[in-house]
């Protein structure tokens, strides 16, 4: 976009201006933000309070699951206000795993990476002084507060067989529908109504800013390959939500005023849903994973100082998973009677996505290959991250697979893959680029001791939690099941066991963010030493309440992986 | 802003607007909840998240205006506000896509062992369909010509024609008013009721959605309609009329694939009404 | 075309000697009420403790499809060792202390093409018998197979033998013999199979033979599933799935559903128990049921049943229909 150059006048000897560090009083800077650096904030705290809650509910879950028998259910089926009969205890079960399905996804991963990581360094890695609509980012952060208290409101009140929605984070029709009475399931739809509204407007955000307010002389092909992702990712946001959005509009009608459109008395039809939600739903494990893809490159480029390797190659692998991730959503619904040559287009399309993922997972490796590798946190948890999203990229392939999936839809082997995706990849690097990027946006530096015994132990932990479920799964375990037959104790206790470490590991996460918060020495603009390229590197740590009042320039000398080197000045 | 500033972004000072937004919105679909539930307090907390919301609405773009006047809408930041409006538009037509894919499934795989829909679609319970070139042909005539009108006010105010463009905008809303009442009408008189099988559920709501956003836009025109009153627009700068035209364009497309699939495909070969 | 071969073999295939004296009618009415449960042999058609394979597999598409998963396996495990394997290289080869000097290539033309196009060799080398697996699963069953209906009701299955009179059995799980929470359901002896999976009444199929098996249900989606049959299908309101479904040899085999359905989604197990034919005859008998398009005389369809739709390949009343397959 022409329009920024044409208005830019350099005036590269002045400093930042002192009035850039102005900043408000505490409610109104917390309350009433429109700065992106503190909506950043507020969506990290609320996606690591998020974090809390939803990794709670699995200590319950894998309590439950370390042995044969319904041990805990009764206890909380009471806590929640619901009777302790045998039917409302299993329900309790559907009501946690939903609830942490839920959670995770739209109020844990979502937030961190891009309302909280996007906000933060999307303006700061393209050289803006803020979002292109400011006040439109905090509603977006407030929205996502607003779902996340009607998904709690959810839980206190009725939802049929006990209290709480207990749909499963798919809410599939018509369990939902006439098959779940009570308000609970309404409060969980309004939930992601809400929740999606403000992740919809985040969308156009992005954009918007990504495509008009980089700073002069940065082209497309310059852009740091996080903006690239964060791109994609609000494109895949915003035209995938809004399908969800009227898929559970109708799930509402239906419940509420008499429609029919998943309910086959009147001709509607329970797969239609299906269709819906997935047409979503698939999409949106990309949008869990590309922001990741973006810091891993972020980072493993600075700690291996060197450039991106086949730079062109990411950022159109990513824009080629996005397009792909459109035409690939039935590969969810292999069981549910599709005809037979759906079934082989989806298998075949589904397959196709490997390819450009590959592409990412190579380009790393290269990227490395050849060059000066510094083992600093943010490093060991991106190679933590490479490794283990190509074991959980593996199973999706075979998944991928309409009729082997006949086998283990449903089961345990499912469970076993979107947690190597999700919960090594998109939390592994969630914490890369939070070992990355904390010191900056604190001013303070943390613990590489502790950051990597957090390493090191979440990465046993999280192990032992998950790779014996691909053996449940195989062995024809069910998910979503709170009880289970003698045979498949081994392998849960030992998964049970695992949550242990994990959890333990996450001891050593909160001391470091409060040592470094009260303890943690301060840090200069670029810590991390001549690998770190990017703009925010030229920035104080933390940067100023407005930086870029004058905006910075990307001259022709500067390639897409150095933006600070050398810069002459700008006239 | 004070000091060394080469840019001309809008940097916002705090508000509180956002979170009253928010927090009414969680009032709404919680009132909405108890409302559907006929719990206590339903109207109360539903009333308190609607008036809640129309006041962040109303307080969100009066300031919005205000900054407008007072010269905050710098070129870059205008080409803000057409990116977030466009982006707004194609996220709107995703939601619009996925009642037209619930009405595709119904008519193109009517279900056989519903005793309503009987594999025929429209389904057996319904027994007359709405003449799709009696009332809606007219409606599609009216929100055709009222595509013309909103051209003919921009034109007017591109060059510098106030009159033509209140006449315009006038004409506009008229046309915008007098379709939702033929709407209303057509509602009030339609051989099938809400809900119940497949046709009508997909109908009301897909038709629905769109008269929603038929007031939505009217209302926007109107405040345009105001806003050209107290001289807000220039020929040179009026993203405020032009996002609203936007809008009323999208609305107005969105009618002809409904009138299209719906109304003439949709009820091909039924009884008519 | 390659379908149509497959069919002619799974036909052929359908005709061990165990089925062979079904055609004698005495066979069967010599055995009529001679049916009690089959005890399930350890180990097969159910999970083993620590187990960490797919269960053996005891229909043919399993077997076929145990191949590919075996084959994905390698697959999985080589590209992720492979990964692991260039890490560990880079991060001993390229760390700091011993390559102090980055380079600073971040291009090569040969690799980036070598890196798509082998990958896309192998998705090319998995999707061929990928696709040839999921044509097999659905090759339509003969036009005189059995027809076996399964319903998913809130929390149990129903199973109807539309083909036998139509008769339609009730299956619950079995409680714990000191469970208090479950009420008047039989307790579990270790005949009836392990806890958690077994049933009162079993789904009874005839082994060897082809059958058509569909399913649907009643309230909201269950999903039928059988993992040692490599069977799962989903039952969904309003829909009649149907799919060819093949034991190869008696026994009993343990699935669980698999579709979320509320609070007991994780108690309401299926038991498949699989009979030679004649066996099979004498159950269906014992049940009330008809067999062999005898007599019409069995009991009406149970009105209760949810409303289903027929697939165009489920062709009502076909001559012999009902009728195990003389090749
Ligand atoms: C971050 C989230 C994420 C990501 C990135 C993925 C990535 C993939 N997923 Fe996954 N998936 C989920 C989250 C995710 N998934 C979730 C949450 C569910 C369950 C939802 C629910 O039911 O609740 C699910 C379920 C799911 C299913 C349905 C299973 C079932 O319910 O029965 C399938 C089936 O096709 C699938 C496939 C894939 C594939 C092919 C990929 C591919 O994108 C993976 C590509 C990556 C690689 C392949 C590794 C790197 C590549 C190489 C090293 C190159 C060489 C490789 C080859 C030649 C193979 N996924
Ligand atoms: C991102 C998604 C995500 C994540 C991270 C997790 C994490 C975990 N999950 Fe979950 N899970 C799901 C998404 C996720 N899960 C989904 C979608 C389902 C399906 C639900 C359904 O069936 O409907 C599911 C289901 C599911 C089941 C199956 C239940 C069943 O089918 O009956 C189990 C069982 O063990 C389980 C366990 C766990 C455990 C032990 C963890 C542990 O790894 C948890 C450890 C905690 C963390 C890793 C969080 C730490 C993070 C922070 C504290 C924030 C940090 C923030 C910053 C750095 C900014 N999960
Ligand atoms: Cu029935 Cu799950
Ligand atoms: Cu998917």
């Amino acid at each position: 976009m022409a329009t920024t150059a044409d208005n830019f006048q350099a005036h590269a000897d002045h400093a930042h201006d002192d009035h850039a560090d102005h900043k408000p009083g505490f409610f109104a800077r917390w309350f009433m933000s429109t700065n992106h650096k503190d909506i950043g904030t507020l969506y990290l705290i609320f996606a690591i309070f998020a974090g809390i809650i939803g990794g709670g509910i699995s200590g319950i879950m894998r309590a439950e699951l370390a042995e044969p028998g319904i041990q805990y259910l009764q206890f909380w089926a009471e806590f929640m206000g619901g009777t302790p009969d045998f039917d409302t205890a299993l329900h309790m079960w559907n009501v946690f795993i939903t609830a942490h399905g839920l959670i995770m996804v739209f109020f844990m991963v979502m937030p961190a990476m891009i309302g909280g990581f996007g906000n933060w360094f999307v303006p700061l890695m393209i050289g803006a002084p803020d979002m292109a609509f400011p006040r439109m980012n905090n509603i977006s952060f407030w929205l996502t507060v607003a779902g996340f208290v009607s998904l709690l409101f959810s839980l206190f009140v009725p939802g049929g067989t006990g209290p709480g929605a207990g749909t499963g984070w798919t809410v599939y029709a018509p369990l939902s529908t006439s098959g779940s009475s009570g308000p609970a399931v309404d409060f969980a739809i309004f939930s992601l109504h809400l929740a999606g509204a403000g992740s919809i407007l985040g969308a156009t955000n992005f954009i918007t800013t990504i495509f008009n307010m980089r700073a002069p002389g940065m082209t497309l092909h310059k852009m740091p390959l996080f903006v690239w992702s964060v791109l994609v990712t609000a494109f895949l946001l915003l035209l995938a939500l809004p399908v969800l959005a009227a898929a559970i509009t109708m799930l509402l009608t239906d419940r509420n005023f008499g429609t029919t459109f998943f309910d086959p008395s009147g001709g509607g039809d329970p797969i239609l849903y299906q269709h819906l939600f997935w047409f979503f739903g698939h999409p949106e494990v990309y949008i869990m994973i590309l922001p990741g893809f973006g810091m891993i490159s972020q980072i493993v480029a600075t700690f291996s100082r060197k450039p991106v390797f086949g730079y062109l190659g990411m950022a159109y692998a990513m824009v080629a998973i996005g397009v792909v991730g459109f035409i690939v959503w039935a590969h969810h619904m292999y069981t549910v009677g599709l005809d037979v040559n759906t079934k082989m287009y989806f298998t075949a399309a589904t397959m196709v996505i490997a390819v450009p993922t590959g592409v990412k997972i190579f380009s790393w490796i290269a990227t490395m290959w050849g060059g000066s590798i510094e083992f600093k946190s943010p490093m060991v948890w991106a190679l933590g991250f490479i490794f283990l999203f190509t074991v959980g990229g593996v199973t999706g392939v075979y998944l991928a697979n309409g009729g082997v999936d006949d086998v283990v839809h449903d089961t345990y082997f499912v469970v076993a893959h979107f947690h190597y995706v999700l919960s090594m990849g998109a939390v592994f690097s969630m914490f890369a680029g939070f070992y990355y990027w904390f010191p900056k946006m604190c001013g303070k530096m943390h613990s590489e001791l502790l950051s990597h015994i957090h390493f090191w132990l979440f990465f046993i932990g999280v192990n032992v939690i998950f790779f014996p479920q691909h053996f449940l799964g195989w062995q024809g375990m069910p998910r979503r099941y709170p009880d289970y037959t003698e045979a498949y104790t081994f392998w849960n206790e030992i998964s049970s066991y695992g949550y242990h470490i994990m959890a333990f590991s996450m001891i050593f996460f909160f001391v470091n963010v409060f040592y470094t918060l009260f303890a943690g020495k301060k840090v200069g603009a670029n810590y991390w030493g001549e690998g770190a390229t990017t703009l925010e590197w030229s920035l104080s740590s933390p940067p100023p309440f407005h930086q870029f009042s004058e905006l910075p320039v990307i001259e022709d000398h500067h390639d897409y992986h150095d933006h600070i080197g050398d810069a002459k000045p700008a006239h | 802003m004070a000091g060394n500033v080469n840019h001309e972004y809008h940097i916002l000072e705090p508000d509180i607007w956002p979170f009253i937004g928010s927090l009414s919105a969680l009032t709404f679909t919680s009132g909405m909840v108890l409302f559907m539930h006929d719990m206590p307090s339903a109207h109360l907390v539903l009333g308190l998240g609607i008036a809640g919301l129309i006041a962040t609405f109303f307080s969100w773009f009066s300031n919005i205006v205000k900054e407008a006047e007072r010269g905050d809408h710098t070129p870059i930041v205008q080409l803000h506000m057409r990116y977030g409006m466009i982006l707004f538009i194609a996220s709107e037509v995703m939601f619009f896509v996925g009642w037209f894919w619930s009405w595709f499934d119904f008519s193109l795989f009517p279900s056989e062992i519903s005793e309503v829909v009987g594999g025929t679609f429209p389904p057996a319970a319904i027994e007359a369909v709405i003449d799709p070139f009696g009332l809606p042909l007219l409606n599609t005539l009216i929100l055709l010509c009222s595509g013309t009108t909103v051209t003919w006010a921009h034109h007017s105010l591109i060059h510098g024609d106030r009159d033509g463009l209140k006449k315009g905008l006038w004409l506009t809303i008229i046309l915008g008013a007098v379709f939702t009442m033929i709407q209303a009408y057509e509602y009030a008189h339609a051989p099938f009721a809400f809900g119940g099988n497949t046709y009508s559920s997909a109908f009301y709501m897909a038709t629905g959605f769109h008269g929603f956003h038929v007031l939505v836009g009217t209302i926007f025109l109107i405040v345009c309609l105001v806003r050209a009153y107290k001289g807000h627009f220039t020929p040179r700068q009026h993203f405020g009329f032009e996002a609203a035209a936007w809008y009323w364009h999208f609305v107005d497309v969105v009618w002809l694939f409904l009138f299209a699939v719906v109304y003439v495909w949709g009820g091909w070969g039924a009884a008519t009404h | 075309m390659a379908q149509d071969a497959a069919a002619t073999e799974q036909l052929e295939s359908a005709d061990p000697a165990d089925v062979a004296d079904v055609a004698d009618p005495e066979a069967v009415s010599a055995g009529s009420d001679a049916y009690t449960p089959m005890a399930p042999t350890e180990g097969k058609g159910m999970p083993v403790a620590g187990g960490w394979d797919i269960q053996p597999q005891y229909s043919e598409d399993g077997e076929f499809a145990y191949g590919l998963h075996y084959g994905l396996i390698w697959v999985m495990a080589g590209i992720s060792i492979f990964v692991l394997a260039l890490l560990l290289y880079v991060i001993f080869r390229f760390r700091k202390g011993a390559n102090p000097v980055p380079s600073k290539t971040s291009h090569n033309t040969l690799i980036e093409v070598i890196w798509t196009v082998v990958p896309a060799l192998i998705l090319l080398a998995i999707a061929i018998p990928s696709i040839t697996l999921i044509a097999r699963q659905y090759e339509t069953p003969p036009k005189d197979a059995i027809t076996i209906k399964a319903i998913g009701y809130q929390w149990y299955w129903g199973y109807a033998y539309p083909d036998n009179g139509d008769f339609e059995i009730v299956s619950n799980m079995l409680k714990e013999e000191d469970d208090p929470t479950r009420g008047d359901a039989r307790a579990r002896t270790d005949t009836d199979g392990p806890e958690q999976l077994a049933v009162d009444n079993r789904m009874v199929v005839p082994a060897g033979v082809p059958i058509r098996l569909q399913v649907t249900a009643a309230d909201v989606i269950h999903s039928f599933a059988v993992p040692s049959l490599w069977f799962k299908m989903d039952g969904v309101p309003g829909r009649l799935n149907e799919r060819i479904f093949q034991v190869d040899e008696p026994g009993v085999y343990y699935g669980q559903c698999s579709e979320l359905c509320g609070a007991r989604h994780g108690f309401m197990p299926i038991v498949v128990e699989a009979l030679p034919m004649d066996q099979y005859n004498a159950w269906v008998l014992a049940q009330g049921g008809t067999i062999a398009g005898a007599d019409e005389e069995g009991i009406e369809a149970d009105p209760s049943l949810p409303p289903t739709q027929e697939p165009e390949s489920a062709v009502e009343g076909a001559p012999g229909a009902g009728a195990a397959p003389v090749a």
